[in-house]
């Protein structure tokens, strides 16, 4: 394979078999379709160029913006192609709910843009909400934005019904499946697939999947929000069934573990909706001879989404326990290990002893460089953290006083390095607050 | 459609128990007429403690300022009063709250006034040794004219700052910008610089304390970063030799009205599907609280309060701290201490969260026209005396039958429209089909619980020259509640009179 441009490399995803032993379906064929490995990452980068690949050359003279409401896919793939052209990309969006991706989208060069929360003291009179104010921006004459338009976009359906649904049909040897299972964000791929299917075969049955209402998979809408999209028909759809993020990561695991698919949540989800939905019907087809076939989409990868996974399943990015761990500590065995001294005992400690004792002061570096105690050290609780997991930081030999806001988190590891052999660490009771109150010195750089 | 579409209210105590003292609820409304509004001083006193126990989680010494702006009622402000004068004061926004809020025994240190201001305001609050919040370097001006025209002792002030998105330092380092719905309050804060130049040449009038804010977004991720930037203003100050040290987050930590989520979620999806056509109509012709349909697709953003907020109030609080600084990374707590600040948030709404009610009786039940099945239930108050609707807030009264229980009667559940007193077609209470586990009958009273947040008498107007609601404090006495007028409580007598 040689290209001349990466964008020649978008669409003709493989269609994969998900093995029987996993899902354990008797008569019908799971495929998963892989959009995932399209070369920007996922299902969007045909939308993406199909709806930019026009407009561009006229957007590179004028030297616009290419702006859309997106929270991920679609932004990272126009953000891509907006970079091959020379052109500025912006997401303007409420959604950027997984961090990774705005990090990623930022080393794309993207500009983001989030929309400001729900007023909290409401006029319901007011109908100017920041949605509609950036359209008005967006269609003022002399306007230097190329709006993609995703959500009413029909390119966007368009991409999927010249390039997703055919390579499907060409992939089952010439036959439409007879479920197609697919995930709700813009409708686009639905909607675009579905068309095909259907105009190749009336029979084929199309299940939406939608978050539950109350739950959030990034990328997908809730059954709500569906009503928002332009491109979303409710005819396009047999069944429109809702999952929880929960399934989604249960869908997503079994893809990941069982069947080497490296696929985000919306690929779990609808990986999970579709043996939800085909169980039953499997069950009827007892006595059919003939076997059935289903498709379902995968929308993009994992690997954006681990912090997703970390908020919702910790459990599953589990580190072992450390040996040596502060927060392992009960108050009573800080109590019982940590040696605490007050203002002004610390303040003579300081002044006299000799070999003079290392003030360490934990908090973050901007409030220890605003005001801290003369001759200390700044090293941040976290840092700590991971110096003290490794071993003893300092010789037994260097007194050592430790410092934090209000003494307890000071406490806390005077009573570990106390455990770990150490023989003269104190803790600075009631921490700089206290040393502020006090009126001792504190100085600022 | 899931009949009924019921918005049950979140009920606490000791909302709880008075509600279900019937025989005592109707005893206020027939001695004192509908409408009446019912106030629970104690709670007040109860969420201000909540909000001080988020502070105490932090570690983190300031003040809880009450936004006498949400309820005008002296019960409220009185007990205040008499609560913790370390942790507990009062915001007041106009010349009248600050009258009210000395008149009830707070002292001006425990005073912060806000809002736009005139000479009088200033001077008063001035004169007796409030702090002042400063919209403006305009208003700063003035009121060091003031001071030393009347040769009044220095002023404590605060700055209050808005606009942080545009501000240098915020962005550029992320590359992500966080809009800003705007305001008219407070002055931007890239001008910081002009500003404290001003507050150092009128140093002879006014003393800097801290820096405020208040952003009218329910948007955790705004908030964060103002309250992030104040910390970096003050620094800023220090850098100056100025030694103010408190961050003021102002309000907005809001109120859950609606218990169940599922209840809130079938009802809005309802609400869209009304607004389609494909479901059936929810609402008095059709209005569509601000969403409507183009084309087969709903436009519009509903402009309706999120009456089922999980977290709320102190939780809310909690979050804010907790949640990591923009570009310090750390929590917004951890910020405030290790910087050495302290921490004054002014709640209105979440600091009457479950302390009062709106009572008004049934006059009259019928049915709208020959082929609709719309019920007609006329109460004895106007759209200005419970504006739930002109805030957003929808959720459902509690019917208080005037005889035997509501359950009993083997009847069912029904949507009805709630309208008022006035002779004005627009007097609906609900422009919401609400539903009531049975038809009320004329007598019956319904409550609509936690209204003491903006939705009591806000609006409310001698229009038509009907009653306006009385007002009155409930206390529990034993098992059962005693009440007096509003003017008439006081922290430390019962109603009556005798000492508690
Ligand atoms: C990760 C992910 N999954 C699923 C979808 C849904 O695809 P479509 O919008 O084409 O319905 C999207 C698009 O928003 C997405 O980004």
């Amino acid at each position: 394979m040689r290209y001349d441009s990466i964008t020649e490399a978008i669409g003709n995803t493989p269609l994969v078999r998900i093995d029987p032993a996993v899902h354990g379906l008797r008569h019908i064929d799971l495929y998963a379709k892989l959009e995932m490995l399209n070369p920007f990452g996922s299902v969007k980068d045909r939308p993406a160029w199909n709806m930019a690949r026009p407009l561009l050359e006229g957007a590179a003279e004028q030297g616009d913006t290419v702006v859309e409401l997106s929270s991920g896919n679609t932004a990272k793939a126009l953000a891509l192609l907006a970079g091959m052209h020379g052109l500025r990309f912006k997401s303007v969006t409420n959604r950027m709910r997984v961090p990774e991706i705005k990090e990623l989208l930022l080393l794309l060069g993207a500009e983001i843009e989030e929309l400001p929360g729900q007023s909290e003291c409401l006029d319901p009179t007011d109908t100017d909400d920041p949605l509609t104010r950036f359209h008005q921006v967006l269609s003022e004459p002399g306007s230097t934005y190329l709006h993609t338009d995703q959500y009413f976009n029909p390119r966007n359906t368009d991409a999927h019904a010249a390039g997703t649904g055919p390579e499907i049909i060409k992939d089952l040897d010439g036959r439409a499946p007879d479920w197609f299972i697919a995930c709700v964000g813009t409708a686009g791929s639905s909607t675009g697939v579905a068309r095909v299917l259907r105009e190749h075969d009336p029979e084929t049955r199309v299940l939406g999947l939608v978050a539950h209402k109350s739950d959030f998979i990034p990328g997908i809408r809730t059954i709500d929000e569906v009503h928002q999209v332009g491109l979303f028909d409710p005819a396009t759809y047999d069944t429109i069934e809702s999952v929880t993020s929960d399934e989604a990561i249960d869908g997503m695991l079994t893809l990941i573990r069982r069947c080497g698919l490296l696929t985000g949540p919306t690929g779990g989800a609808a990986y999970h909706g579709a043996v939800r939905h085909l169980r039953p019907l499997d069950g009827e087809l007892a006595e059919a001879a003939q076997r059935r076939t289903a498709v379902f989409i995968v929308c993009d990868r994992t690997e954006s989404y681990l912090s997703y996974v970390r908020r919702r399943r910790p459990e599953l990015l589990g580190r072992s326990r450390p040996k040596h761990s502060a927060a392992a500590l009960t108050d009573a065995e800080i109590r019982a290990g940590a040696t605490v001294i007050g203002i002004e005992d610390a303040r003579r400690w300081i002044g006299d002893a000799e070999p003079r004792p290392l003030v360490v002061d934990l908090r973050g570096p901007h409030a220890y460089a605003a005001l801290h105690i003369e001759g200390s050290v700044n090293i941040v609780d976290e840092l700590f953290d991971e110096l003290v997991r490794g071993g003893l930081p300092f010789s037994k030999a260097q007194p050592v006083l430790l410092a934090c806001p209000v003494g307890e988190k000071s406490a806390r590891y005077a009573a570990v390095l106390s455990r770990m052999g150490h023989p003269d660490v104190r803790s600075l009771a009631g921490g700089i607050v206290a040393w502020r109150d006090a009126g001792a010195p504190l100085v600022r750089e | 459609m899931r009949v009924p579409l019921y918005l049950q209210p979140r009920l606490e105590a000791p909302l709880t128990s008075l509600l279900a003292n019937r025989p005592f609820l109707h005893s206020l409304v027939d001695a004192l007429g509908s409408p009446l509004n019912v106030l629970v001083p104690e709670r007040i006193a109860e969420n201000a403690e909540r909000f001080l126990a988020v502070y105490r989680k932090h570690h983190l010494s300031g003040r809880v300022y009450f936004a006498h702006k949400a309820n005008r009622s002296s019960a409220l402000v009185r007990r205040l009063a008499a609560a913790d004068p370390v942790g507990v004061g009062v915001d007041v926004a106009s010349l009248g709250e600050l009258r009210h809020a000395l008149g009830c025994g707070v002292t001006p240190d425990r005073i912060m006034a806000t809002g736009p201001k005139d000479a009088e305001f200033l001077w008063l609050a001035a004169r007796v040794g409030a702090t002042v919040n400063l919209d403006s370097r305009g208003e700063l001006e003035q009121l060091a004219e003031l001071v030393r025209k009347h040769a009044l002792p220095r002023v404590d002030v605060l700055l209050r700052f808005a606009e942080f998105e545009s501000a240098a330092g915020s962005q550029g380092v992320s590359g992500v910008r966080v809009l800003s719905r705007r305001s008219r309050f407070g002055t931007p804060a890239d001008e910081v610089s002009e500003l404290l130049s001003a507050v150092e040449r009128h140093g002879d009038a006014v003393v800097l304390t801290g820096v405020a804010y208040h952003l009218d977004t329910t948007g955790l991720p705004e908030k964060a970063r103002a309250l992030e930037r104040c910390v970096m203003l003050l620094d800023e100050c220090r850098a100056r030799g100025l030694a103010p040290r408190a961050v003021d987050i102002g309000g907005g930590f809001g109120v859950g009205y609606v218990a169940d989520a599922d209840q809130w979620e079938h009802w809005t999806t309802a609400l869209s599907e009304a607004v389609l056509g494909t479901g059936p109509a929810l609402t008095w012709r059709g209005h569509g609280y601000g969403l409507r349909n183009e084309g087969g697709t709903v436009r519009g953003s509903a402009a309706l309060y999120p009456a089922h907020r999980p977290t709320a109030g102190p939780g809310y609080l909690d979050e804010l701290l907790s949640l990591p600084a923009p570009s310090l990374a750390r929590p917004s707590a951890t910020l405030l201490l290790e910087h050495l600040y302290d921490l004054y948030a002014e709640p209105g709404r979440a600091l009457v969260d479950q302390c009062g009610l709106s009572l008004a009786r049934v006059l009259d039940v019928r049915r709208t026209g020959h082929d609709s099945g719309d019920y007609l239930v006329r109460l004895g108050m106007n759209a200005g005396d419970v504006s739930l609707e002109e805030h957003g807030v929808v959720v459902d009264p509690v019917l208080l039958p005037r005889t035997g229980v509501a359950e009993e009667s083997g009847e069912d559940p029904v949507g009805v429209y709630l309208v008022g007193n006035l002779c004005l077609e627009a007097d609906l209470i609900t422009r919401r089909k609400v539903f009531l586990p049975r038809l009320p009958r004329t007598g019956d009273v319904l409550a609509f619980a936690n209204t003491a947040g903006y939705a009591m008498d806000f609006h409310a107007h001698h229009a038509q020259r009907q009653p306006v609601a009385r007002t009155v404090a409930v206390v529990r006495d034993g098992a059962s509640w005693g009440w007096c007028l509003d003017e008439d409580y006081w922290p430390i007598t019962r109603p009556g009179g005798a000492l508690s």
